[in-house]
């Protein structure tokens, strides 16, 4: 372009170093083959000082060039289609050999040809991977693959050898930045039956971790977003996981003043059911005049054992018809009551 | 051409080392995916097609077990404007925005095999689509949450346990 603007300034100004600075302008490519054959052409106007004919400069009727046939026509059947689309390109309808029409169709007619289609130019084509292309590519990948150990076969080897599982998220779109704030976060996900846990341990680390202990699949799931890159956070998660498993084997002074209200689970032993099932039968036994029982042996008695089981199984597991039928027995055992049917 | 790390731990491919001398082998222990779900996302679904038949077969060149190949159901995000730039208010316009979704399922990966299976598949990837990786890594419990310390630690007084 800075060739254009040097012969416009060389006609305004000086006319003397004119057929010099044509001759060198018209030397580099000015109209790409137009230039060589409109030679003798701008010589001839030299004399013609107008701003016309800069213009018309390309466009003598030797500038036609002649018609090349396009690059499908000597396509042979069984070309290495790989080597016409080896990466991705725009769709040229020179190099693709296929009759393809795109577009809304003219009225009572057909959609448009291939040959200067916008359509088929905009749309993402997948020409450079045809599966024989595809086949090539991953014959070439296989080497920097690794098999999978053959001993974790199943879901469930998996979970007994490596227990711990860890989440993450990368993002990948069109933008100006690559960038993703959400791919720092990191989800931690372990079975407790996994961890080193004795009982009072397991019950104090659900007691701290709260919300993200779920029952059902005795699964805590930790997700840490507090750090600015992922792996402070995935660190940051291994750290939680560390403290809430020392801190659960710890036992605090205060915890003794645990009451009966935040128990997880139903304990019949020195519970009000106790005390007042033993109440009765001594009771029972005093009216009967037998010799005083004592505690322990009524404890250690069946029909106290299965009472006692059939509470527990009530309050933990809720209502259930087993549950009721197994608590109604055992209570006729227990009160010496015959149902006469 | 890839510069690929391919890290010890298996003995199927003894052959290739040798042979090709891109390959170099590292004894670092792998990373273990059990699962890496691909989440493509698009505004056309006829390219989401096609991408779904080249990563499909990219896996199964590769010799990666694909898990489940589904189609969430599409988002379309709507708007109404005002047709004209001043007043005229019953006149309006709408547009949309239509998501279509490809979700791939992939199992029991390696890090290396996933690496060379995601550079592949995210090069090829077309232009004006997104996709989100989800990889859930599996690990071992670390040294430190295998016995409780207080059990090692020696004696210590009641204030350092308080403080």
């Amino acid at each position: 372009m800075a060739a254009v603007s040097g012969v416009a300034q060389a006609r305004a100004g000086c006319r003397a170093g004119l057929t010099r600075y044509c001759r060198r302008v018209v030397l580099a490519p000015f109209f790409g083959s137009a230039a060589y054959s409109s030679v003798p052409a701008v010589n001839s106007r030299e004399g013609q000082q107008t701003e016309g004919s800069a213009r018309r400069r390309g466009r003598t009727p030797q500038s036609v060039r002649a018609h090349i046939p396009p690059r499908t026509e000597r396509m042979a059947v069984d070309q290495d289609w790989s080597s016409v689309y080896p990466t991705a390109a725009t769709f040229k309808p020179g190099s693709v050999p296929l009759p393809v029409r795109m577009g809304y169709p003219v009225k009572r007619g057909v959609p448009p040809a291939k040959e200067g289609n916008l359509e088929l130019m905009k749309i993402p084509n997948f020409l450079h991977l045809t599966p024989p292309a595809i086949k090539k590519h991953c014959a070439a990948l296989k080497d920097f693959c690794t098999e999978w150990p053959s001993a974790l076969d199943s879901d469930e080897k998996c979970e007994q050898h490596f227990p711990i599982e860890i989440e993450t998220i990368d993002y990948i779109s069109s933008g100006t930045s690559i960038r993703n704030p959400k791919a720092r976060v990191v989800t931690l996900r372990v079975k407790l039956s996994n961890l080193n846990l004795d009982d009072h341990a397991k019950k104090k680390l659900i007691k701290l971790v709260g919300e993200r202990y779920c029952k059902d699949t005795d699964m805590l799931t930790i997700t840490t977003d507090r750090c600015p890159l992922r792996r402070q956070n995935y660190d940051y998660g291994i750290h939680l996981l560390t403290v809430l498993y020392h801190e659960s084997w710890k036992t605090e002074t205060w915890e003794s003043e645990k009451a009966e209200e935040d128990m997880e689970e139903y304990i019949w032993e020195n519970s009000r059911s106790q005390k007042n099932a033993l109440d009765t039968l001594i009771r029972i036994k005093a009216s009967e005049n037998v010799s005083n029982v004592t505690k322990e042996e009524l404890l250690a008695s069946e029909v106290v054992k299965d009472y006692r089981n059939s509470v527990v199984a009530l309050k933990n597991e809720g209502e259930t018809e087993n549950n009721m039928s197994r608590y109604k027995e055992s209570v006729k055992k227990l009160l010496n009551i015959q149902v006469s049917l | 051409n890839l510069v690929g790390v391919r890290l010890a731990g298996s003995q199927a491919n003894t052959e290739g080392p040798k042979t090709n001398p891109l390959v170099s082998i590292s004894d670092e222990p792998e990373t273990l995916y059990k699962r890496v779900s691909l989440l493509v996302k698009g505004h056309d679904k006829a390219v989401l097609d096609s991408y779904e038949y080249f990563a499909v077969l990219a896996a199964k060149e590769l010799g990666i077990s694909v898990e489940k190949v589904h189609n969430p159901p599409k988002t379309v995000e709507r708007f109404t404007l005002l047709k004209s730039v001043h007043i005229y208010k019953k006149h309006r316009v709408q547009y949309e925005m239509r998501t279509h979704y490809l979700c791939l399922e992939l199992k029991y990966l390696t890090s290396s095999t996933a690496a060379v299976y995601l550079e592949y598949v995210q090069r090829n990837l077309p232009e004006g689509v997104a996709m989100e990786v989800k990889k859930t890594k599996i690990e071992k419990i670390p040294e430190h949450i295998r016995e409780p310390i207080w059990d090692t630690l020696p004696q210590v007084e009641e204030t350092e346990v308080k403080s």
